[in-house]
């Protein structure tokens, strides 16, 4: 009898983790593997890890007629009936008054949309530093905390002291980079006028529509700070891959 | 009557104060532009046109188009637009009231076409020309008293022209990689051996370069072949592969991931070209064959790898072992 319950007992283990085993799903209303179709191993056996070839051509573009030029317009691989779409859900981001060593943040939404499918990016660039508009005074970009907490244009670091100042943004939702790993981490905007290049802060290499993420600006100033009106223009460019 | 009068007064100031501030302040963008896309193969001296249709969804707007010349930025269908415009193509709007860089204004749900005029002058170098086409709105930069920063919105469409005389393009192209992203991979007398776990996803790449003047389109499929004649099919998508640049190539039906749960799978810190889901055992090859086009050449390239059910092996001598541990524990001593 006690070797039964030990027997029970070890095959419940078994399962347990026969169960955890499993938990992957193993299909999706998005896919599914098409077995049953009767196949010989054959293939390149001479393959090792893997193996290629390639061929250089040239081919005639058949339908190049006598009007001189051929025009093909949307994505031949998906419907693009539906336009693509942008939205800004707020394109005045007040601040406020700015008070120091008090950050204010505020927040606006994005929104891509693009029919059944579709790979696109969005990118940020500010056109000048946050600035007076007599352009004396400026917030400087921010370093977020500094140290080993240093962030740049293409990495988001934590900020989250009250004595690092500066002017940055963070993200969250969809297709966004990956190094914004919660809410305290922020970049600062590549500048135009210092000749940065836009930061890609929404992208899909995948399929998907009505993608959603929310930018949430930061601005925190040093006792020292001039007072002042102090603005600027981010422009935001939402562009369908090719 | 007092308390009536009293309810009156403060539903107007409500109104008033808290409603319209927020109609003033909440300025919302949003623009569609269409087709997001255009293909042209166009022979040098000649001339088309392309309607778009630009509609504001939000608040009115003035606008603004602009072309400008792009390349690709990386292997994932990124673009990078630059600064100034470069290149032998003219650009010019057939609109008889609007012209390029010129602000024009949409109330609310309100479209208008943008009669893209696209001039190839003759003598232009035969090639490629990557261009897009810009509709960016005003931001309105003086309603604000306080601090505050302004978002201007900017939709793109793409433009991709191929100039040639002869109406003959330059097919040139190379798979780079094609390879499974492995669990564990070992090295057995100088071939690498991939090796994943029978329930693993198997991430897949599959990037193609093209090495000629002129832009290609992939058409084929990636075959899976496992031991046992079981045998799937998976169609690559027809993504444009731009001249002189690499592209991740994606195939369908592929897997979707819950990368919540799987941020160390690879497959979650790089966009990968298929995922392939299922329970896998013994040994796999996977092969494809790419053409671009009727009459264009054949490239293929072939990976492999095994499976094994790593975790039920685990699990299994774990259970045993426990087994094996009470049963020696509790079984009466003769």
């Amino acid at each position: 009898m006690k070797k039964a319950t030990l027997l029970i007992i070890s095959l419940s283990f078994l399962f347990f983790f026969l169960k955890s085993v499993f938990a992957l799903n193993m299909e999706s209303p998005l896919f599914k593997i098409q077995y049953g179709e009767i196949g010989i191993a054959g293939g390149n056996k001479s393959s090792a890890n893997y193996s290629l070839s390639d061929t250089v051509g040239q081919t005639a573009a058949g339908q190049f007629n006598s009007t001189g030029y051929i025009v093909k317009a949307g994505f031949q691989y998906l419907h693009s009936i539906i336009p693509f779409r942008f939205s800004i859900s707020n394109t005045n981001i007040n601040f406020g008054t700015l008070i120091p060593n008090s950050p204010q943040t505020a927040t606006t939404t994005l929104t891509v949309s693009f029919g059944a499918a579709g790979q696109y990016q969005v990118t940020a660039i500010e056109e000048g530093r946050l600035r007076t508009l007599d352009e004396v005074n400026s917030v400087p970009d921010t370093q977020c905390d500094g140290g080993t907490n240093t962030c740049n244009e293409s990495l988001a670091k934590p900020w989250t002291s009250n004595t690092a100042y500066g002017f940055g943004y963070n993200m969250s939702g969809n297709d966004i980079p990956s190094d914004f790993i919660d809410s305290t981490y922020f970049r600062p905007f590549p500048n135009r006028q210092e000749n940065e290049s836009p930061a890609v802060i929404m992208s899909s290499a995948n399929v998907g529509r009505n993608r959603q993420a929310v930018v949430t600006f930061k601005v925190n100033i040093s006792p020292i700070q001039p007072a002042g009106k102090y603005q600027t223009i981010i422009n935001f460019v939402a562009t369908p891959s090719f | 009557m007092k308390i009536f009068r009293f309810l009156f007064v403060i539903f107007i100031f409500y109104f008033l104060f808290f409603i319209s501030s927020k109609d003033i302040n909440a300025q919302s963008v949003s623009l569609s532009l269409s087709p997001p896309l255009v293909e042209t193969v166009i022979k040098p001296g000649k001339s088309i046109l392309i309607a778009y249709t630009i509609v504001n969804y939000a608040d009115p707007v003035i606008l603004s188009a602009k072309v400008l010349p792009f390349e690709p930025k990386n292997n994932l269908g990124q673009i990078k637009i630059k600064e100034e415009f470069e290149g032998p193509i003219r650009f010019s709007l057939d609109n008889s009231h609007l012209k390029l860089n010129q602000s024009f204004f949409l109330k609310t749900n309100e479209k208008e076409q943008l009669l893209l005029r696209l001039r190839v002058p003759e003598g232009a170098k035969e090639g490629d020309y990557y261009y897009t086409l810009i509709v960016e709105s005003q931001p309105v930069t003086t309603q604000l008293e306080k601090s505050a920063s302004f978002a201007k919105a900017s939709i793109g469409a793409n433009i991709l022209i191929t100039v040639t005389e002869s109406g003959k393009i330059e097919i040139k192209p190379k798979i780079v990689l094609f390879e499974v992203l492995p669990r564990f991979r070992f090295s057995f007398f100088g071939e690498k051996i991939n090796f994943f776990d029978s329930t693993d996803p198997i991430p897949l790449i599959l990037i193609i370069e093209n090495q000629g003047r002129n832009l290609i389109k992939p058409e084929g499929e990636i075959i899976l072949k496992g031991n046992f004649g079981e045998k799937a099919k998976f169609n690559l998508i027809p993504q444009n592969i731009l001249s002189q640049s690499q592209r991740l190539i994606q195939a369908t039906p592929s897997a979707e991931i819950d990368c919540s749960n799987l941020s160390k799978f690879r497959a979650c810190q790089s966009p990968v070209s298929l995922i392939i889901s299922g329970f896998f055992l013994g040994f796999y090859r996977l092969s494809t064959a790419v053409i671009f086009g009727e009459n264009s050449p054949q490239i293929s390239a072939s990976t492999s790898f095994f499976a094994f059910p790593i975790k039920i092996f685990i699990g299994l001598i774990l259970a045993l072992t426990i087994g094996f541990f009470l049963i020696k524990r509790f079984s009466p001593k003769d």
